[in-house]
């Protein structure tokens, strides 16, 4: 009985640490990491999760796992070289760049990283304007997406 | 002693490729980070293998356009698209530009097009690396007074083929420099209009 308390006790000890180490990584990361170096808070969007679902719904699976972060009357300026390197370790291994826009006078920026995961495509995107900071997370299925472009354009051709 | 030495050596010899990973496109970076410390807007766009054959997926179209754009894409390696705009001219000096040329200056690099207009300030270059008498990969750096393109594509390039590029990432001009390119040296001065690479586009 003494020798079932070890694992559990370990178990125990392990879980929450596991749990919390992962709450740093991914959006999550990145959205509390821009929140402890901007001294901001990023706005509550209530119900974002049945929002992705819907959108999932929607678009027939064409776009999925939506997450967003939006910080209001967020003035900068910001870095976008250290902004970079926020995301970039904390989104971890296998996102890449795509494209980096920036402005020297640190009032734009735009970061796009995606990641192919399986048949769809996990994107990453960070916009700031000058007055408010957004960060976007989706998973896009190209199939589902090339066959909503293509009825969107023979709906057009017959249209015209 | 001795093992530790060689531990050492190893980690650094395998860790030196990660690192050179950092700048994605095959330029020398202090050369990159030097222009975008002084330039007052920057775009990057880097389209890595994974991020083509995504792209690819999306010409699964049966007309012979999509067929050809998409096993263009596949065989790629990679495009790159660098954009530097600042404030005044000046602010860039054919010092950097040169650097930069002479990064090509190697034997797999052949220039087709070098162009310079010291009225404008604006010059031209494009070049192909050839392997085994293939193109595999193709180099184009315009400079203006207030801005400087870099396109960069690796992979095995038809130039007939360049011009199915022209719905990615604001490479439109691409189509032309092909057309350009498989002309004589008459067409070499019209290729400055041509060349309106825009990466912006691609936001």
């Amino acid at each position: 009985m003494r020798w079932l308390w070890i694992p559990l006790c370990g178990a125990a000890l392990v879980i929450p640490v596991l749990v919390l180490a992962g709450q740093g990584r991914g959006f999550d990361g990145v959205v509390g990491s821009i929140q402890s170096q901007y001294h901001t808070r990023a706005t509550c969007i209530p119900l974002m999760g049945i929002v992705s679902l819907i959108a999932r719904g929607a678009t027939q699976g064409g776009v999925g796992d939506l997450h967003v972060a939006e910080f209001e009357h967020f003035s900068g300026p910001v870095d976008g070289d250290a902004m970079n390197r926020i995301v970039e370790k904390k989104l971890g291994r296998g996102w890449e760049q795509m494209v980096r826009e920036s402005s020297r006078n640190g009032k734009q920026l735009t970061l796009i990283f995606s990641r192919p995961d399986g048949r769809r495509m996990g994107l990453f995107i960070v916009d700031f304007d000058g007055h408010g900071l957004d960060v976007v997370q989706v998973s896009v299925d190209p199939d589902h997406l090339n066959d909503t472009i293509w009825r969107y354009k023979h709906h057009r051709r017959e249209s015209d | 002693m001795g093992r530790i030495f060689m531990f050492i050596l190893g980690a650094a010899v395998l860790t030196t490729p990660a690192l050179a990973q950092n700048s994605p496109l095959p330029l020398p970076a202090p050369v990159e980070k030097e222009l975008a410390a002084r330039a007052s807007n920057v775009t990057e766009v880097t389209l890595g293998k994974n991020m083509l054959g995504f792209a690819a997926k999306f010409m699964n179209g049966d007309n012979k356009n999509d067929v050809a754009t998409r096993r263009l894409i596949e065989g790629l390696d990679g495009i790159y698209v660098r954009e530097y705009e600042f404030e005044k001219p000046g602010e860039y000096s054919m010092v950097d530009i040169n650097k930069l040329r002479q990064y090509f200056e190697t034997p797999e690099w052949t220039p087709i097009v070098h162009e310079r207009d010291l009225k404008s300030g604006e010059s031209t270059d494009v070049m192909m690396k050839m392997i085994n008498g293939e193109s595999r990969g193709m180099f184009v750096l315009s400079a203006e007074p207030k801005e400087l393109s870099i396109v960069m594509i690796l992979g095995p390039i038809r130039m007939d083929e360049l011009g199915q590029l022209k719905g990615l990432g604001g490479l439109g001009g691409l189509g032309q420099v092909g057309n350009s390119s498989s002309g004589n040296e008459k067409s070499k001065d019209r290729t400055r209009e041509k060349l309106s690479l825009k990466p912006g586009g691609a936001k």
